[in-house]
């Protein structure tokens, strides 16, 4: 690999935000101990963002360093209050018993509370983030089963290929058809075709004792696209139409032409 | 005084005073710069940092030296919890009158004067072209993911990733980072 156009592909600057995936995280960790150089330079972006940060403080409000303290220390308190020792007089006890229990009542209740709190945000997001996710797969799977039908007629045995080569009006074009003469369906994948204006379009002919038939127009595109059905025909051509198609084929402006006798 | 970060960690794991000074006096103002830019009000940002502190002692143990620096952790923690709270309900009203098309970026705020050096923030990003500040916003203040940054600014993911880069190239030869 070229460690070069990994260190500039930013990749480093994301695993050092914590913005990576786990795959490629594991990948930045596994390079970083084979690979001197990125170690380095991932030390350079972590202390850039370390100055970064110093360089855009902002000095909190004095009380909250107490405020704050008190917090982290409330949980050792919690457990001096449990251990409180217990040869005082019974009356006294009782007296600092019931106190710590309200404390411990108080300080349990603001701990749950705040629990509470920071677990309803976190649903929140989760929700949200649930949602992304739901999303992208509905995309990915009506992606993945578009491809499934496809692949399912590019290898059907009973779909007859028929490729369509370039003409003399353009040479490199190319398109093949796929046609199934039992079922009559017609199927049409686009290799390579030039771009058209925005009034034109493709139309697909099959020529049919013939007589060329109309099948349906099309634009540029790399998916499989479903054309008009036709029981049997010795060709099938493209050729450029006005917006909408034609009756009849504008036989000069043919772009691929293919036979399916074999 | 700042002492080593493996020796902080050790002092914060054993929850010793000393370490809970160290960290303040060291990284509170670091670490509430960051808070402040990603939920603007105040209060709020007080209350996350509160929660940053005590998530750092929550989790010191996970902290693993072998996949970078302690502070790099804290602030990583740090802003994911202010970028939480930004996401979290309460915040979604105020958000939507802070969305990237104001005028003020985030970045731009004015931060407490540095004494180590003369360098103010304005002048810091005088130099930054607009693309990489509006990159920085999304990423590390707004909580965008890079994919959605790029889908925000309708840029190839590729380019968000190159231009988080040559940001912090910038401020890394700006701040003579070595």
């Amino acid at each position: 690999m070229n460690i070069e156009e990994y260190i500039s592909s930013g990749i480093l600057e994301l695993y050092a935000l914590g913005e990576l995936s786990g795959a490629e995280k594991a990948e930045v960790e596994r390079l970083c101990e084979t690979h001197n150089e990125i170690k380095q330079e991932l030390e350079l972006i972590e202390s850039t963002m370390g100055a970064l940060a110093n360089h855009l403080a902002i000095t909190p409000p004095t009380h909250l360093q107490d405020k704050i303290k008190g917090q982290l220390a409330l949980k050792n308190h919690e457990t001096k209050v449990l251990k409180m020792p217990v040869e005082k007089q019974s009356f006294n006890f009782a007296i600092a018993a019931s106190v710590s229990i309200a404390v411990l009542a108080s300080v349990l209740a603001f701990y749950f509370y705040s629990q509470w709190q920071s677990a309803e945000d976190q649903l929140a997001v989760m929700i949200t983030q649930n949602q992304e996710v739901a999303d992208n797969y509905q995309f990915v799977n009506q992606r993945l089963r578009n491809l499934e039908t496809d692949v399912e007629i590019l290898g059907n045995p009973n779909f007859a290929r028929v490729a369509m080569n370039g003409t003399e009006n353009s040479p490199e074009s190319l398109a093949t058809v796929y046609w199934n003469s039992s079922t009559r369906d017609v199927y049409l994948k686009i290799q390579n075709l030039q771009a058209l204006s925005q009034d034109q379009q493709y139309q697909l002919w099959a020529i049919v004792d013939g007589v060329p038939v109309d099948m349906g127009v099309f634009d540029s595109g790399s998916d499989l696209l479903k054309m008009k059905s036709v029981a049997s025909a010795a060709a099938f051509a493209v050729t450029i139409e006005p917006l909408g198609g034609s009756k009849d084929p504008s036989l000069e402006t043919m772009q691929v032409v293919g036979t399916t006798e074999v | 005084m700042q002492i080593p970060e493996s020796e902080l960690v050790r002092l914060l794991v054993s929850k010793d005073e000393k370490g809970f000074e160290n960290l303040y006096t060291n990284y509170s103002a670091a670490l509430y710069g960051v808070v402040s830019r990603v939920v603007v009000d105040q209060d709020i940002a007080d209350e996350v940092l509160q929660d940053a502190f005590l998530k750092i002692y929550d989790k010191i143990h996970s902290y693993d030296v072998a996949k970078g620096k302690l502070f790099t952790w804290m602030l990583n923690l740090t802003r994911n919890l202010a970028i939480d709270k930004l996401r979290s309900k309460e915040m979604s009203q105020r958000r939507k009158s802070d969305q990237v098309g104001n005028a003020v970026y985030k970045l731009d705020r004015e931060s407490t004067p540095s004494t180590e050096d003369g360098i103010g923030v304005r002048e810091l990003l005088d130099q930054l072209d607009e693309n990489q500040k509006q990159v920085m916003d999304l990423v590390y203040f707004g909580g965008f993911t890079q994919a959605e940054a790029a889908e925000e600014l309708n840029l190839p993911l590729g380019t968000v990733k190159t231009r988080v880069r040559s940001a912090l190239i910038y401020f890394r030869k700006t701040l003579d980072v070595r």
